[in-house]
């Protein structure tokens, strides 16, 4: 445990060290800010006292902006070399994956933490539904769970970050989209498997209000299959053949 | 590690995962946490269920083959059914049948009156349209009632707990709405009849000269009557009052009409009735800031443009007493209402404000010329919390009997009109006057479902442009703002440190 904490630390304070944490950051509260006060259906054209249109815009940023901070996670270890160095620790693989995951979390965290301001400024707009708000953050930590796990899977299997990037991409428009468009309109078992595994309707779910274990064993499982094949992959090194 | 040994665990670890997605799709409970707890059975509805004295037996006829988004729809209605039978203690039994199985199965399901819907379904690289039945059948006894389309959300448990009450209900009471002075008819509202006839007889009535009010109705209705009341007539009025009867009047004491852009009064005689009973209906019109919009056509060149302008003649109430008559509601629409004020100092007799203006409203004179384009300031609404409605209730003939009675300063908030002048109104205007017919025939139960579907959460806070300004740039800015000043102070401090770490080394 201790390591695992070691490790997610020296990650946040790179991020932190280096632009990559305030350049994502500013572009995500940048857009979060933008459609969720000024442009697009923002609070003040619906007249609502909700965060929808927020979950809305992060329901999308989010998916470009953890494939930005888990790209750099293992393949810039593997490009280095130092993952090598990392592996002659007392560390396991499954301890350096979690870790990494972890600080990519805690980043995500901060960031939603700096909304806050705008819940603030509802509370004080109208009765805002306390709940509904509450469970669409959590709504958006779990969905960012899942992201981590496909980033972290995409950025094991190669040593450019670049190609990294675009894997974790390409999954994720896997769920957001391409699931969901199938199910739709479409029958039988495959459609029912189609649907379970599109994001967005297990997201609509959580951030309405409601929080069902359906959907919160969704956003986990997907998280711990990206994170356990992430560890094989970076366990092979290890495998004598 | 052995290749084959990671593998093999790779492998178990993932079908471990899969089944737990399966079992988890299969057994799953949720957690409510909306303010409104809307998908949570209400009071009304345990209240329905637990005075249940016959079993009613729910048929759901829903296709089989549907695509997973309305299946959902599916698993609601089945999840709620599941809700009542168990808190019913056994008495609402349920099944499901698929009317795409068999011929008699759909036949049965079209007798009973289910309408199928037609929906686009992809099948084998085609778009198909396709039957789907989305409807149930409830019996109880001998007595049927039919819900022909199951609507998803929250408005299925209205659906499921008006229909059963419909069927527990052996005898419904009698309301009646008043004709003979140019009342809107009940074909003119259709939305107020279609929520109402679910749990009253509803009928028109004219005032006899000679004959009492019968007292067998339980509530009697004066929607915007245009013509005088006769002297015999308001003697009827009073004499169902002292019998206990209970009265609705929605009164039209001004009068706008957009055609000539001019405002009258209008005297039908019973103003002066409600004012010897300490009620005062005036005739002013009142204006708010908080209004609704009225569409304006503007040449300009060859173009003509329309263009919303808001309307204070068209006051949007937010502000409503914690009474059954309003709760859940948030925001009625009352065209051309007027100001009702009460005079009632009797400490036996309850008065209740029901609906009140926004702090920034006025009155203007029933005479008037209305400028749909003139531009208002904040100065132009020196008055606040103007009261639009009351409730009384308690002795107010004197005589002994209690009985209830409920005023709007408006006439038409609930009326649809007629023919090509029909116009559908907004959940929350029907929903007022039928929780105040619920409240005058004491049966207050449905209220709190009826409105549970509506999740509007309007912003109350009336704010100028330039806190609007203030409040969408600093939510915009302060966090970035934040993030930037943050990274700035981190790097000075780690400049700070770098230095006194070399001139520790070097000097």
């Amino acid at each position: 445990m201790k390591a695992i904490w070691i490790l997610t630390k020296k990650e946040l304070v790179t991020f932190f060290d280096s632009l990559t944490a305030y350049v994502l950051l500013v572009i995500f509260l940048g857009l979060s800010g933008f459609f969720t006060w000024i442009s697009g259906s923002d609070i003040f054209l619906i007249g609502q006292v909700t965060l929808q249109p927020f979950f809305s815009v992060a329901y999308w940023t989010l998916f470009f902006f953890i494939p930005a901070l888990t790209m750099r996670m293992l393949a810039e270890e593997n490009r280095t070399g130092t993952i090598e160095l990392l592996q002659t620790k007392a560390i396991t693989d499954w301890q350096i994956v979690i870790g990494k995951s972890l600080a990519c979390l805690l980043l995500i965290a901060i960031a939603l933490i700096f909304t806050l301001p705008y819940y603030i400024t509802l509370t004080q707009l109208g009765d805002v539904d306390h709940g509904a708000v509450l469970c669409g953050y959590l709504g958006l930590i779990l969905m960012s769970c899942s992201y981590i796990g496909i980033g972290m899977l995409a950025s094991s299997i190669t040593s450019n970050q670049i190609v990294a990037f675009l894997v974790s991409l390409l999954i994720g428009v896997f769920f957001l989209i391409i699931f969901d468009v199938l199910s739709s309109g479409s029958l039988g078992v495959m459609a029912d498997i189609f649907h379970y595994l599109s994001i967005s309707n297990h997201f609509e779910s959580i951030s309405r209000g409601v929080i069902d274990t359906k959907d919160v064993v969704y956003f986990l499982l997907i998280a711990l299959a990206g994170l356990v094949l992430a560890e094989f992959v970076l366990a092979k090194r290890n495998i004598i053949s | 590690m052995k290749r084959s040994t990671a593998q093999f665990r790779l492998l178990l670890i993932l079908s471990i995962m899969v089944v737990i997605g399966i079992l988890s799709a299969q057994f799953s409970f949720r957690l409510d946490f909306t303010g409104d707890k809307r998908y949570t059975l209400s009071k009304a509805t345990l209240d329905i269920l637990k005075s249940l004295n016959e079993p009613v037996t729910v048929t759901a006829y829903f296709s089989k083959k549907l695509p997973p988004n309305i299946t959902a729809t599916k698993t609601d209605f089945k999840d709620l059914l599941v809700e009542y039978a168990s808190r019913s203690g056994g008495n609402v039994v349920y099944e499901f049948k698929d009317p795409g199985e068999k011929e008699e199965l759909e036949q049965e399901a079209l007798q009973a009156g289910i309408q199928p819907v037609m929906i686009n379904v992809r099948e084998k690289d085609e778009i198909k349209q396709q039957k789907a039945y989305l409807g149930a059948v409830l019996k109880m006894g001998s007595q049927t009632e039919v819900i022909p389309f199951v609507q998803p959300g929250a408005a299925m448990e209205y659906a499921l707990s008006s229909t059963i009450k419909k069927l527990s209900v052996k005898e419904k009471p009698k309301v009646a709405l008043l004709q003979g002075h140019g009342e809107p008819s009940l074909n003119a509202m259709q939305q107020v009849r279609s929520v109402l006839s679910v749990l009253y007889d509803i009928s028109g009535y004219t005032i006899s000269d000679t004959a009492p009010i019968p007292t067998t109705y339980q509530s009697l209705l004066i929607i915007a009557p245009e013509d005088s009341f006769t002297t015999a007539e308001l003697q009827r009025l009073d004499e169902y009052l002292a019998a206990g009867g209970n009265l609705l009047v929605a009164l039209n004491r001004v009068q706008g009409d957009f055609q000539t852009s001019r405002g009258q009064p209008v005297n039908t005689g019973l103003e002066e009735w409600l004012s010897k009973k300490g009620i005062s209906v005036e005739d002013k019109f009142i204006m708010d800031a908080q209004c609704g919009s009225v569409t304006v056509q503007q040449r300009q060149g060859f173009f003509t443009i329309s263009t919303p302008v808001q309307f204070p003649y068209l006051p949007l109430i937010t502000d409503f007493a914690d009474h059954p008559i309003t709760k859940g509601l948030e925001r009625v629409l009352l065209p051309f209402a007027s100001p009702v004020t009460n005079a009632i100092s009797d400490s036996l007799i309850k008065v209740v404000v029901l609906a009140k203006t926004s702090s920034r409203a006025n009155t203007a004179p029933a005479n008037t010329f209305f400028d749909v384009m003139r531009n208002y300031t904040p100065a132009d609404f020196p008055m606040s919390s103007l009261p639009l409605a009351v409730a009384v209730e308690g002795n107010i003939t004197g005589n002994g009997n209690i009985s209830r009675l409920v005023v709007f300063g408006d006439g038409d908030f609930a009326v649809n009109g007629e023919g090509r002048e029909y116009q559908q109104l907004q959940p929350d205007n029907v929903s007022l006057l039928v929780n105040a017919v619920d409240w005058l025939s004491d049966d207050t139960g449905l209220n709190e479902l009826r409105t549970k579907g509506i999740s509007a959460r309007p912003i109350k806070k009336e704010l100028d442009d330039n806190k609007k300004t203030l409040i969408k740039y600093g939510n915009f800015l302060l966090p970035v703002f934040l993030i930037i000043l943050y990274g700035f102070v981190r790097v000075q401090l780690r400049r700070r440190k770098r230095q006194q770490w070399m001139e520790q080394r070097y000097v």
